[in-house]
């Protein structure tokens, strides 16, 4: 695909007349691809104004408190309950399906006492499983939260990090069907991704399969 | 009106911080706007506020990873619910049960007089003016009430591919102007 190209598929993105192969195309280079997500950003910015066109129209009354039900309540129940209950509101989400059907859609997380973190990686595309990750003692773990379909044969999952500013992901490995512990501290704002890559993970420094989870790591102020 | 960009940069900061004061200001100031975007996609009241729910969900959560230096909060805030908005229509099949935009003149010429604010916002006036009608209405429905390609040939009576080419050379002409 040339660049202008490119930045055509980048342009029916944000105008939002993609559908089918050419929407999934689009999907997965705003996460893969830095280039092709600043043309995306450029053009969310050129046409942003435009929604001004649009009526203004007064919030329901219960509006805010859903929102509020939604951002993380503190939970002080043992630390497997915990992961259970930030689990459970990604189900409930996936259930109405608006969460996991937007490519942005992200992530789950608690603010507890201890451990700090807890944060979900929810699949892009709906139907698949969740990935929880977990910083203990300024460890990361990387499990699977629920019965993990293996990848095919050939294939390898492949976990990639995005830290806040980077402009390209890089690969943290070959992600193990069982999980796996990162030494390495992980930024908040970072984006954790895992792709579907070829046996042995992907061939180039970049992801070249789909991106089928992604989550940001948060920072927790209590 | 949209809040000062500065004012809406500032909140999200407060929110990547876990600030709630910030968060229910950023609700104030913004929730009628963004309600409204997504009602002109979806047609649907319950459908809106589940995308604006979502789309502040998210706000609060990446707030963090919000970068003011890469492009303006209210084009970040306007994304998130429009993209939530549109994968609501594309989920209900958008082709077959779509809702069709009223006949509102949002794509008259004189409707992009309500286009007023920044300089970026008086650019997109003066460059969508510049426009030959047909592809100023095709690029504005689209966004604005996330028609698609099938959706706007029949609104507009043209065939398929003459919708897809004219969007190209729409946007590329806009993309032009905006940047000279």
């Amino acid at each position: 695909m040339s660049g202008s190209d490119r930045d055509m598929l980048a342009a029916e993105y944000v105008l939002g007349t993609l559908d089918g192969p050419e929407l999934e195309e689009a999907r997965r280079l705003v996460l893969a691809d830095p280039d092709f997500a600043h043309a995306v950003r450029a053009w969310e910015r050129r046409l942003a104004p435009l929604s001004r066109l649009a009526e203004t129209a007064d919030p329901p009354p219960d509006l805010w408190a859903r929102i509020e039900a939604r951002i993380g309540t503190p939970v002080l129940a043992p630390e497997a309950a915990r992961l259970r209950g930030a689990l459970r509101r990604w189900q409930l989400a996936a259930g109405v399906g608006l969460a996991l059907a937007a490519v942005f859609a992200g992530l789950a997380f608690l603010r507890p006492a201890a451990p700090p973190e807890v944060v979900a990686l929810a699949p892009v595309k709906p139907g698949a499983f969740l990935l929880a990750l977990d910083r203990q003692g300024g460890a990361l773990a990387i499990r699977p939260a629920a019965p993990v379909d293996a990848a095919p044969p050939d294939r390898d999952y492949e976990l990639w990090t995005l830290p806040p500013g980077a402009k390209a992901p890089r690969s943290l490995g070959v992600l193990p069907p069982g999980g796996m512990r990162l030494a390495s501290a992980i930024p908040p704002g970072t984006h954790l991704m895992v792709s579907l890559e070829p046996k042995g993970g992907s061939p180039t420094s970049a992801p070249t399969g789909p991106v089928l989870y992604d989550g940001v790591v948060q920072a927790t102020s209590d | 009106m949209p809040a000062l960009p500065n004012e809406t940069t500032r909140l999200l900061r407060g929110c990547a911080g876990g600030d709630r004061a910030a968060f229910r200001r950023l609700y104030e100031i913004w929730a009628a706007r963004l309600l409204g975007i997504a009602r002109a996609i979806t047609g649907d009241p319950a459908a809106a506020a589940d995308a604006v729910q979502e789309a502040f969900v998210q706000a609060w959560q990446q707030a963090g990873g919000f970068d003011p230096d890469r492009g303006s909060a209210e084009a970040w805030l306007v994304s998130l619910v429009r993209y939530r908005a549109l994968d609501i229509l594309r989920q209900r099949g958008r082709e077959t049960t779509g809702y069709e935009a009223p006949d509102e003149a949002d794509d008259s010429p004189g409707a992009l007089d309500r286009l007023v604010g920044d300089a970026e916002t008086e650019a997109l006036r003066r460059c969508l003016g510049q426009l030959e009608p047909e592809r100023r209405r095709l690029i504005t429905l689209a966004f604005v009430h996330g028609l698609s390609h099938g959706a706007l040939a029949r609104r507009l009576a043209l065939p398929l591919g003459t919708v897809k080419s004219s969007i190209r050379r729409g946007l590329a002409a806009l993309r032009g102007c905006l940047e000279s």
